[in-house]
């Protein structure tokens, strides 16, 4: 496969959050707002980039019975030395991604593309895999956090939407509300992807 | 054959390990001073955003912080402007609804409350996180330190009232017990030698 399609695979087709239904906890956890998703994806995609192509250019070194603490110990590292560099050089962006950053380590998508491709495939290809898959995450979290903050805050990235009449659904920013968004889009994506199949799937 | 795959095992491991801590030690050393003053900037604005009259912050120790009564009392400033003394701000983390709320409380030395601001709180998103929004942290400004204030759930608060945070009782209480709590601290310990 080509480095543009290895990068775009992750957007829609084998979207880490949607399709993969990975690093679900995040997901969950920080789709509140839209400004927490769009921070958690881009931190992510960041941490992922990295770690993508730290384990391409180690995977030689590193023999597969040893893969996962090597992964765990790179990814950790390389965290860590984000969220310091973050806190020292961006203090604004640390303010508002500060709790995400330490909930990047145990993103299991991180680890997941580590052991899925990284571990297996060149640099370039590997920088593109991790690239694809981090926007797709940013992707997934957009839409998930713009239907809640909408829906149980009544604005869109902070500006209200409505008047002063409306009243928000507040069990929808509130953690049944992260279920209820995930499953109902999961269910229209299936239901999409079926009908395209011809109802064959 | 075996013994030889741990010790190759080992040593690689090693190597990354090492390595890794290598960086991040580097990477500490680069940006612990650095992010050690960028905190205490952000807690002098955080004490400043409640006592705006003050221009500088000097920590005082206090016999009591921490203790009985006052085991919600972290830390006491003194806020000072041309040498003079013009009021104190108090650190309290009383237990809201998601754990311990961190806020600091601002008095000035005429006993008045002259803002209070929520620094970290891990409070329903929503509901009891409402509580750090200008509009509820206004509320206590100007209030009286030596009326012990109340909670009242609708309607036009007086004096020693706050209004409730509409399904966030729990976490309106506990900001308000910080507050009353850091005024009588204050009021007892520092105000009342220079009434007297």
């Amino acid at each position: 496969m080509s480095i543009t399609k290895e990068f775009s695979k992750g957007l829609i087709e084998e979207n880490p959050t949607l399709v993969q239904l990975v690093g679900m906890c995040p997901t969950l956890a920080i789709t509140t707002s839209v400004t927490n998703g769009i921070g958690m994806g881009l931190s992510t995609t960041a941490v992922l980039v990295g770690s993508n192509v730290a384990i391409s250019l180690l995977r030689k070194f590193v023999p597969s019975k040893i893969r996962i603490p090597a992964f765990v110990v790179i990814i950790a590292g390389f965290v860590t030395l984000i969220d310091m560099l973050i806190k020292a050089y961006f203090p604004a962006l640390s303010k508002s991604l500060g709790i995400y950053i330490p909930l990047i380590v145990v993103n299991c998508i991180i680890l997941a593309r580590a052991e899925a491709f990284a571990y297996k495939f060149e640099i370039g290809k590997s920088a593109a895999d991790g690239l694809g898959m981090g926007l797709g995450f940013t992707l997934a979290l957009m839409l998930i956090s713009s239907i809640r903050e909408i829906l149980g805050n009544g604005t869109f990235l902070g500006i209200p939407l409505f008047g002063e009449s409306f009243q928000p659904a507040l069990i929808m920013i509130l953690p049944p509300g992260g279920f209820l968004t995930l499953g109902l889009i999961l269910g229209v994506k299936n239901w999409l992807t079926d009908r395209k199949k011809g109802g064959e799937a | 054959m075996r013994k030889n795959e741990i010790v190759d095992f080992g040593w690689r491991l090693f190597i990354i390990t090492f390595s890794v801590a290598l960086i991040l030690a580097v990477g500490n050393y680069v940006t612990a001073d650095k992010i050690e003053r960028l905190n205490i900037q952000l807690q002098d604005e955080a004490r400043k955003s409640v006592l705006p009259d003050a221009t500088e912050f000097k920590n005082i120790t206090l016999e009591g912080i921490g203790q009985e009564e006052y085991k919600m009392v972290q830390s006491v400033y003194e806020g000072k402007k041309d040498g003079a003394t013009v009021g104190y701000t108090v650190n309290v983390s009383p237990n809201g609804f998601g754990g311990a709320i961190d806020m600091i409380v601002g008095i000035d030395t005429d006993g008045k409350i002259t803002g209070i601001k929520i620094v970290n709180s891990s409070e329903t998103a929503g509901l009891g996180s409402k509580a750090q929004e200008p509009e509820f942290e206004n509320q206590f400004r100007g209030k009286d330190a030596g009326s012990s204030l109340k909670v009242i759930k609708n309607g036009t608060p007086r004096e020693d009232e706050i209004v409730a945070i509409s399904g966030a009782t729990i976490t309106t209480n506990a900001v308000t017990d910080g507050v009353n709590t850091a005024a009588n601290f204050i009021r007892e310990n520092l105000l009342k030698v220079k009434g007297e």
